[in-house]
């Protein structure tokens, strides 16, 4: 190699570098939290969208979901630097009211062209103030599982479709000594699945309201949907006998692990659980799970959703920060070409579920979800899904007292009216 | 001694216990200080930019809350049951550690192992073997034909305090059972052959000879396990997460609750006040009972 | 032999292999659990003696590698803590804090004991009572001041919060039992180094740590002990698992969405193995030491 040769290839590679350097000086350096859930996966996904944006990077910091929202608290509190975050339609009021987070469409008004592709829950579940805060992470269903040949070997052909025909079909299967205990709920006093559970099945009927505009409790009146569904619980568990007893101390995983061993015939659980129990190394009654729309009149439900969220602090940081987080909120949680990479994704690797409808109609997604499931089931019930009403910074204290109140209609200690009307007295005093 | 080492040795003296001191300190007037003003405070993790001064508010709020009633009637009864029983069986324990039987050297070693494991390991293996749908509990009542069907343990009131009691008894025995044999070997033995001798029975001996003398290890049993017994906390968070309908609801997990579930820090606080002042009241009046027994006693 | 006779002996015998099942029992069953698929475990009634036996569990803690049964991947796949892969760092983590607790102890405890047990100096009553009275504050009481001063010093999710805060839990008990311990140390030995022209710290180091050194192991063992079975403190002052000490994960696998029950028992099984090998060793050092303190008045 002549000397002149190396000479033009040292002048090509300074310009190259030089001219890099002006390019892509300073680095946007984003700081994105998320709770401890597949996180190899999460890393990868940032490897991936820095390469296709270079010129950011992007720190990840990870927390245990069971601490997220206290560290998350301290966080903002004190101010550590913090630009995208995972949030929950939980925190959302909070968050938002506290000018923690950013409603994306005061900085992005681009943001507003894919409301048309969410499920409407999810929509709901990310709107504070008629704004839109987030693009979901992941977003998912309470739905109704039933074991299909435990049905059938009680005679019936069909999944019930109100409350009053799986009281008739569990007291069938009782009768024929199918299992003692047809249905199970995960009701251990302090299980955050226990009040969505609920909800779920108030959600199923149509007058579903468990407050009014003002946000104060209607749930309490007799006949009210609350009402109904807390006195079917208590008449399954105490005059039927077709709940299980054992739901009191039960929380979400050793449900899944009962019904997966055959004594459970019908659940209400969040949808993911339907891909697992249909996983045959896992369980000995696998491949029997089917799904249905939710019992009741109007099949409703609650769907809940996890977003990335833009914070305040990241939007103070100038224009420059502000291009880079909505690039990467747009990687995330929206499209890249012409499709959702990452929501993608998480649904055919972790079986995470989706708000972004049109992937329902992805053949690839399609074939996935109907191995163990049922996509056209699945995208009805999203649509009839409804995200949780008054999601206050004390519902989460609220739903604890609630809870608790209903195991003692469940006991027999009260009536189940009664158990309303005094989680009920607790929500007014936390909201004054 | 002359003034120049009586200096040194003093000067020697600070040096090894303040720094014993000042760290504890540290950590417990400052901690008992700032519990003392939050209590007094409206403080809400939620609500950070806002904590007006309430005077005792938090405290006659907690005081009136049903729930603080019922904590500490489950607190009580669990104590009721938990103290008597680690200590009688403690005591019952040692015995046969102390007994020359074959199996004494095997069980010395065996009896260390519940004491060894976290108890929050061991409130996941009871909480497991205690399981109504597939526990391990249930499948040998069912084994040997006492049930017809697996029956909800963790689901029932008593039951599920009576659980989280057994699982409580089976981790602390082994520490009271070893204090006794320590306090059991020290005994001369002389003692019991001139009881003997005088033609006094096993049960003459135990209760003028074994039980007076082993009073101090009795003491610290009593006041020990009742301090482990009202903190219970590591059993409740991952045996029943103090359910069905709060019914092993604590005082401590209530603590726990208030201010890492609901994040009313005030209230946590005033619990956490009111917690310390009965602890402290408890134990100076085990003090005083037992003191006054052995003065009676000799 | 009298019946009598047969019940005096025989009694104790039965009792003792009844007690000795009682404890073991729970272990047994959770190191059966760790060496058996998913779906024997919930068999009712369950199977008492395993059936079918497997290394995946353990497999999968060490090196990742999903059980069989998991293997499948895509949507379908069952879901299974990978939070218990962070057993292996945790029971480093732990480790590192109990020994450094114990040494802690070690140090500033026979220091300080030494001092209570021989010298008098103004102030040395208050004080005593005040490191022994400091342990009535019951835990969940200074957990929320705890994490503030931690947080102020810097420390959280640090592996030194955790030290400060269980030594400060501990050093009460083990300056309270090496005091008693030392008071029982004859003085004379010392004197007469003290006329050689040794100094007090010589002589505590050079002939009463020696005479003392099973009440000192004991001393030891128990700090280890409290420091790797805390559970509260450790729940609030780490977040992550660059401190996150064994019982946490243990809890947080347990109480995870994505739990296995034959993956918890792998991470159960781990976490007993340390102390229960310092419990072995240090056996005849804690009961020893026990009998000396408990019969001091």
């Amino acid at each position: 190699m002549g000397s002149r040769r190396i000479a033009v290839l040292a002048f090509l590679l300074t310009v190259i570098l030089t001219g890099s350097a002006a390019f892509g000086a300073a680095p946007v350096q984003l700081t994105f939290t998320v709770w401890s859930y597949s996180t190899d996966v999460i890393l990868d996904n940032i490897k991936k969208f820095e390469a296709a944006n270079p010129g950011i990077k992007v720190a990840l910091q990870d927390f245990a979901w069971e601490k997220y929202v206290d560290v998350m608290t301290a966080r903002f509190v004190g101010k550590t630097p913090t630009d995208l975050a995972y949030s929950s339609d939980h925190w959302l009021q909070q968050w938002a009211a506290a000018n923690w987070i950013v409603p994306l469409e005061d900085y992005f008004p681009q943001v507003n062209a894919y409301k048309p592709d969410f499920a409407p829950y999810a929509i709901e579940g990310m709107t504070y103030k008629g704004k839109l805060y987030g693009l979901p992470y992941y977003a998912d269903t309470i739905i109704f599982i039933y074991n299909e040949e435990m049905l059938k070997r009680a005679g019936f052909s069909a999944p019930p479709a109100t409350w009053d025909d799986v009281t008739k079909m569990a007291l069938a299967m009782k009768e024929k000594k199918i299992v003692e205990y047809p249905i199970m709920f995960q009701f251990q006093d302090i299980t955050p699945w226990y009040i969505e559970v609920f909800l779920s099945m108030v959600y199923s009927y149509k007058d579903y309201r468990m407050f009014d505009t003002n946000l104060n409790p209607i749930y309490d009146r007799e006949g009210s949907a609350a009402h109904k569904v807390a006195q079917w619980l208590v008449d399954g568990m105490r005059k039927h006998k077709i709940i299980n007893p054992a739901s009191l101390e039960t929380t979400e995983i050793p449900l899944v692990k009962a019904m997966g061993a055959g004594q459970v015939a019908f659940a209400v659980l969040p949808k993911y659980n339907l891909a697992d129990l249909n996983t045959p190394g896992a369980h000995a009654q696998a491949g029997k799970f089917k799904f249905a729309l939710m019992p009741g009149e109007s099949h409703g439900t609650v769907g809940f959703v996890r977003f990335y969220a833009m914070t305040k602090m990241a939007a103070d940081r100038g224009p420059a920060v502000r291009e880079a987080a909505w690039k990467f909120l747009e990687y995330f949680g929206g499209r890249t070409g012409n499709e959702f990479v990452v929501v993608k994704r998480w649904a055919l690797d972790k079986g995470l579920g989706f708000a972004q409808l049109p992937l329902y109609k992805d053949p690839q997604i399609r074939a996935a979800i109907n191995k163990w499931g049922n996509v056209t089931l699945e995208e009805q019930q999203a649509k009839l899904a409804r995200a949780k009403e008054a999601l206050t910074p004390f519902w989460g204290s609220w739903s604890l007292e609630f809870q608790k109140e209903m195991n003692k209609a469940l006991l027999g200690q009260k009536s189940a009216l009664e158990a309303l009307k005094a989680s009920a007295a607790k929500w007014r005093e936390m909201k004054k | 001694m002359p003034p120049r080492r009586q200096y040194r040795e003093t000067r020697y003296a600070y040096a090894t216990v303040l720094p014993v001191v000042l760290i504890v300190a540290l950590f417990t007037l400052y901690p008992f200080a700032f519990a003392l003003l939050t209590s007094l405070r409206e403080v809400v993790l939620y609500r950070p930019w806002s904590q007006p001064f309430v005077g005792l508010k938090n405290y006659l709020d907690v005081v009136r809350s049903e729930f603080f009633v019922a904590s500490w009637q489950h607190t009580l009864t669990f104590v009721a049951w938990a103290v008597p029983l680690a200590t009688l069986l403690g005591f019952a324990v040692a015995h046969l550690l102390n007994a020359r039987t074959p199996l004494a050297p095997l069980l010395n070693v065996v009896i260390l192992l519940p004491w060894a494991i976290p108890t929050v390991i061991s409130g996941i293996i009871w909480a497991w073997i205690f399981n109504s749908s597939y526990g391990a509990f249930n499948g040998a009542l069912y084994s040997l034909g006492l049930i017809d069907s697996y029956l909800p343990w963790l689901s029932r009131p008593r039951s599920a305090l009576a659980c989280v009691l057994f699982a409580h008894i089976w981790k602390e025995v082994p520490l009271t059972s070893i204090l006794y044999l320590a306090a059991l070997q020290a005994i001369p033995e002389e003692l019991y052959d001139a009881a003997r001798v005088d033609g006094a029975g096993a049960l003459a001996a135990l209760r003028r000879i074994t039980v007076p003398l082993v009073l101090p290890t009795t003491l610290i049993v009593l006041v020990y396990e009742t301090m482990v017994g009202i903190v219970t906390f590591d059993l409740l968070y991952v045996m029943t997460g103090g359910g069905p309908a709060g019914a092993t609801s604590l005082i401590s997990y209530y603590l726990y609750n208030s201010m890492f579930v609901a994040f009313n820090f005030g209230q946590g606080a005033a619990l956490a006040v009111l917690l310390a002042l009965a602890l402290v009241a408890l134990i100076a009046l085990y003090l005083r009972l037992l003191r006054s027994e052995e003065i009676y006693a000799t | 032999m009298s019946g009598r006779r047969v019940l005096r002996s025989g009694l104790p015998v039965v009792l003792s292999l009844a007690l000795a099942a009682y404890i073991l029992a729970p272990f047994a069953w959770v190191a059966l659990s760790s060496i058996q698929p998913e779906k024997e475990l919930f068999r009712v009634p369950p199977r008492w003696i395993p059936r079918v036996l497997t290394v995946d569990n353990y497999r999968f803690v060490f090196t990742g590698r999903f059980p069989a049964g998991y293997e499948e991947t895509g949507i379908a796949r069952g879901r299974i803590s990978e939070k218990a892969r962070d057993a292996l760092p945790a029971l480093r983590n732990s480790t590192i804090v109990a020994v450094s607790v114990a040494l802690a102890n070690l140090v500033l405890g026979t220091l300080a004991a030494y001092t209570f047990s021989r010298l008098r100096f103004p102030g040395a009553g208050p004080l005593y009572s005040f490191i022994l009275a400091s342990r009535l504050l019951p835990p969940m009481a200074v957990a929320i001041p705890y994490y503030l001063i931690v947080n102020r010093l810097g420390l959280l999710d640090r592996y030194a919060a955790l030290i400060l805060i269980h030594t400060v839990f501990t050093l009460p008990f083990t300056v309270w039992f090496l005091t008693v311990y030392f008071r029982r140390v004859p003085p004379d030995l010392e004197e007469a180094a003290f006329v050689d022209g040794c100094t007090r710290l010589q002589a505590l180091v050079r002939i009463v740590v020696p005479v003392t050194a099973p009440a000192l192991a004991a001393a030891t063992a128990f700090s280890f002990m409290f420091s790797y079975n805390d559970f509260p403190f450790a729940l609030f002052v780490t977040s992550t698992i660059r401190s996150q000490t064994i019982p946490v994960i243990v809890a947080n696998t347990a109480i995870n969405p994505d739990v296995s029950f034959g993956v918890v028992a792998v991470t159960v099984v781990l976490t007993m193995l340390p102390p229960v090998a310092f419990a072995m060793a240090f056996r005849r050092y804690i009961t020893r030491g026990l009998i000396t303190v408990t019969t001091t008045r």
